[in-house]
């Protein structure tokens, strides 16, 4: 493997998230070589989190990788003249408390930016930093109905349904890594950092993309449309005689390709499935015609036929078939950390592979304030200065 | 508003992109201020349903911020034309099928003799290598290999895709977010790399809590219709006049939800419910116990109520009622294109705001090349020169 620094192996961030979204973007920064000094609240210390019992599962390992953990009451006088001298060196402070904590904190970006201009500060929020739901709790299912995706997943008339992952929590996590970068890439030319935040909703409703856009544009309100592509057909779930496989050909080109493969080239040229606004109109027919053919032969049968007549079509796996595939195997996605308790362990990696600069798993998940000691001392704390701290429940 | 420049306005970006993985990537600097060039066939030579679509609104969406120009990259007068905007560009994106890059002669390995300091981000179904890199790869085929939809959805019903093209847009959002990471770490080697990732990396990527549960401890995540995979109660419940999400799965929200409902001591004090191992195995009947409380109060009463008590609440839109929303419509989630034959068109904001830089749209979606005689111009290619490369069939 190559032996460079990582993309932002020299930058320093502070990280005072919970839940999921905020940590979400951290881990995304410390993934990628940050080094990322974790907050966590000392312990006994009032925290509102399954945290005693998540902390050995596999989410919390999962999510808080890469990341060195100090304890620090941000509620002491003490706690927050530490917090401030951390950030005064510090390039990100990343924070994904309810829009007005930070301010009742005294921890907010004017109060930080005075002690560094440079501070690139990162806020995530379940509605925004604003307007009439700003200061309620938002959480991912919350999002998810607010942005309408539950709208438009599942079968028609079956009610809606949510993603089988907490999809506003993991996207604005990654879209607010990426502000940040982008802050950091700024400030190279300006000197200056900025506040840069998003929230669950603002998420929800970017990745949204064509199905906003169509309203947005034309006025069409989406609605569930099951196992099909929202607006291109054929794509979907097929029957093979032992099981179920998803097919994607709606394009002129490969529908013509799907056609010739399934033995029936004329399918191509009927006129009601001459063109994309024919296949949308005819889709029931269309589906009917090609599962009639499909169920004649195993999936695997046909995913082989489809792939060597390049037609996109593959199997519906559970999570144990997806790391089984011969390609997954090749992809990089299951690296291994090692902990002290726990050994060896696979995590979730990277989907982004850099060529010159690429992503390396340095640590496991900390446990709690494991290098307060350590980060303390770097920033000067004597021996004598965090025993005093630990007294006072500051750390 | 501000008026500086947006973080990414000191780049150029060569756009080589079909379909909407690639488009997703280049958008994301695009609308953040890179000068982006869209390179696209002269026509006549395409393969998308390009006339039928071109003021659609995803096409619309998709090329927005964006100059065209047309090129045609498989004569040899259009590869040298390439070349030379590759000496001064910062950024190429393409998501050929991975073999085509390097059978057209303009792969990385090209390119960086060429420029040194180019970042060359390319997006691909299954990846750069691997049995099946050479495949055809579409959203669909991912969302099945990646395992969504076997975790999407009730469970005996199937399996059930994302009504989104989940897996192109995250791969895009990665991919954008991976170049940034290369030109700001360029900041200081001076030298660009190879960026690549795929519909399936960024598909498990996603996937997180549900495949680091397999990862580490062995458990193949199920179906679990509109619950959350781990935390209890998430999910859908019954108002009197339709259905609402409610999230309250830490031990702080659950008893406040119980208050809320009129039940705190029977429900929140409740022993078989004290941790969320125990409402996750008692799940239904909780869920039952929920239902029969929410169903005799109306959405708007029980949202109002939960939002007052700060447990995580909110409706389930269809995309209209989204941006009707009084809090979405403080998020600038829609702004506004002007194009010369449609007129104000809003289209399809981003998530993340930066305060000292923020995004601002510039340019609705270009008509085919139509910028193509003013970008040579700009590489200094004379009036003749242009001429002679639209009679031979360059541009």
């Amino acid at each position: 493997m190559v032996d460079a620094p990582m993309p932002l192996s020299r930058f320093k961030v502070l990280d005072l998230c919970r839940a999921r979204a905020g940590p979400t973007c951290v881990r995304q920064l410390a993934d990628w070589g940050a080094d990322v000094m974790w907050i966590e609240q000392p312990p006994g210390d009032g925290n509102n989190f399954d945290d005693s019992e998540a902390r050995t599962g596999s989410d919390f390992f999962n999510k808080h990788r890469n990341k060195r953990s100090v304890t620090l009451n941000l509620k002491s006088e003490e706690g927050k003249k530490i917090f401030l001298k951390m950030a005064e060196t510090a390039d990100v402070i990343v924070e994904n408390y309810r829009p007005d904590v930070k301010h009742r904190l005294g921890i907010d970006y004017e109060a930080v930016s005075k002690v560094n201009p440079r501070i690139v500060y990162a806020s995530l929020s379940g509605f925004g930093q604003s307007g009439p739901y700003s200061d309620r709790a938002g959480l991912d299912q919350i999002a998810q109905g607010l942005g309408g995706l539950m709208s438009v997943t599942g079968i028609p008339g079956g009610g809606p349904v949510r993603a089988g992952i907490p999809i506003c929590d993991l996207m604005s996590g990654l879209l607010l890594a990426q502000g940040v970068i982008m802050a950091l890439i700024e400030r190279e030319v300006s000197g200056k950092g900025q506040w840069v935040h998003t929230s669950l909703t603002e998420a929800m409703i970017q990745l949204m993309d064509l199905q906003c856009a169509r309203y947005l544009k034309d006025g069409e309100v989406p609605g569930q449309e099951g196992n099909d592509h929202p607006t291109n057909r054929p794509t979907g779930v097929f029957k093979a005689k032992d099981g179920l496989m998803n097919i994607q050909a709606s394009t002129q080109h490969l529908f013509k390709r799907l056609a010739n493969s399934l033995g029936v080239p004329a399918m191509a040229d009927k006129p009601e499935y001459l063109k994309p606004k024919d296949r949308k109109a005819n889709s029931a027919k269309l589906s009917a015609e090609i599962n009639a053919i499909t169920q004649t032969r195993p999936a695997q049968e046909w995913i082989e036929i489809f792939a060597k007549a390049g037609v996109p079509a593959g199997p519906i796996y559970s999570v144990d078939q997806t790391f089984a595939d011969p390609q997954i195997k090749t992809l990089n996605m299951d690296p291994i950390v090692e902990h002290p308790v726990e050994g060896k362990v696979r995590i979730v990696g990277q989907a982004v592979k850099m060529s010159r600069t690429p992503q390396r798993m340095r640590m496991a998940l900390p446990d709690k304030g494991q290098h307060t000691d350590e980060i303390l001392a770097s920033y000067g704390y004597s021996k004598a200065d965090i025993a005093g701290f630990r007294q006072r429940k500051v750390i | 508003m501000v008026d500086a420049p947006m973080p990414l306005s000191r780049f150029k970006v060569i756009d080589l992109c079909r379909a909407r993985a690639g488009p997703t990537c280049v958008r994301q600097l695009a609308d953040w201020g890179a000068q982006t060039i869209k390179v696209e066939l002269p026509p006549g030579g395409t393969g998308v349903d390009d006339s039928e679509t071109r003021h659609g609104f995803d096409f619309f969406n998709l090329h927005r911020n964006k100059r065209s120009m047309t090129l045609n990259l498989k004569s040899e007068e259009g590869k040298k034309i390439l070349f030379k905007m590759a000496e001064t560009a910062d950024v190429i994106v393409e998501n050929y099928r991975p073999d085509v890059k390097h059978r057209l002669g303009i792969d990385y390995e090209v390119m960086k003799k060429i420029n040194p300091r180019i970042v060359y981000a390319s997006l691909s179904g299954f990846g750069q290598t691997g049995p099946y890199s050479g495949r055809a790869g579409l959203d669909q085929i991912a969302q099945g290999l990646g395992g969504i939809m076997s975790v999407t959805g009730l469970p005996g019903q199937g399996p059930v895709r994302v009504g989104i093209p989940i897996c192109d847009l995250t791969s895009g959002l990665l991919l954008a977010q991976g170049v940034m990471m290369a030109l700001l770490e360029r900041e200081v080697s001076g030298q660009g790399q190879w960026v690549h990732t795929s519909l399936t990396e960024a598909m498990i990527q996603l996937m997180d809590l549900q495949v680091a549960r397999y990862l580490k401890d062995g458990e193949v995540p199920k179906q679990e219709g509109n619950n959350h995979p781990t935390g209890v109660p998430t999910g859908v419940f019954k108002a009197k006049d339709g259905l609402i999400n409610i999230q309250a799965a830490t031990p702080h929200l659950f008893k406040r939800m119980a208050v809320a409902l009129g039940v705190g001591e029977k429900m929140g004090e409740n022993p078989e419910y004290a941790n969320n191992k125990g409402r996750r195995e008692h799940r239904e009947r909780l869920n039952g116990e929920i239902d029969a409380i929410t169903q005799t109060k109306t959405m708007k009463e029980w949202i109002d109520i939960f939002a007052k008590a700060g447990v995580p609440a909110g409706p389930i839109y269809s995309v209209d009622q989204t941006f009707a929303d009084p809090q979405i419509k403080t998020l600038n989630m829609d702004p506004v294109v002007h194009h010369p034959e449609m007129g104000d068109v809003r289209i399809l904001g981003q998530a993340v705001k930066m305060t000292r830089t923020p995004q601002r749209m510039r340019m609705p979606t270009a008509e085919l090349g139509q910028h193509t005689d003013e970008i040579l111009a700009e590489y200094g290619y004379s009036k003749a020169e242009i001429a002679a490369f639209h009679k031979n069939g360059a541009v």
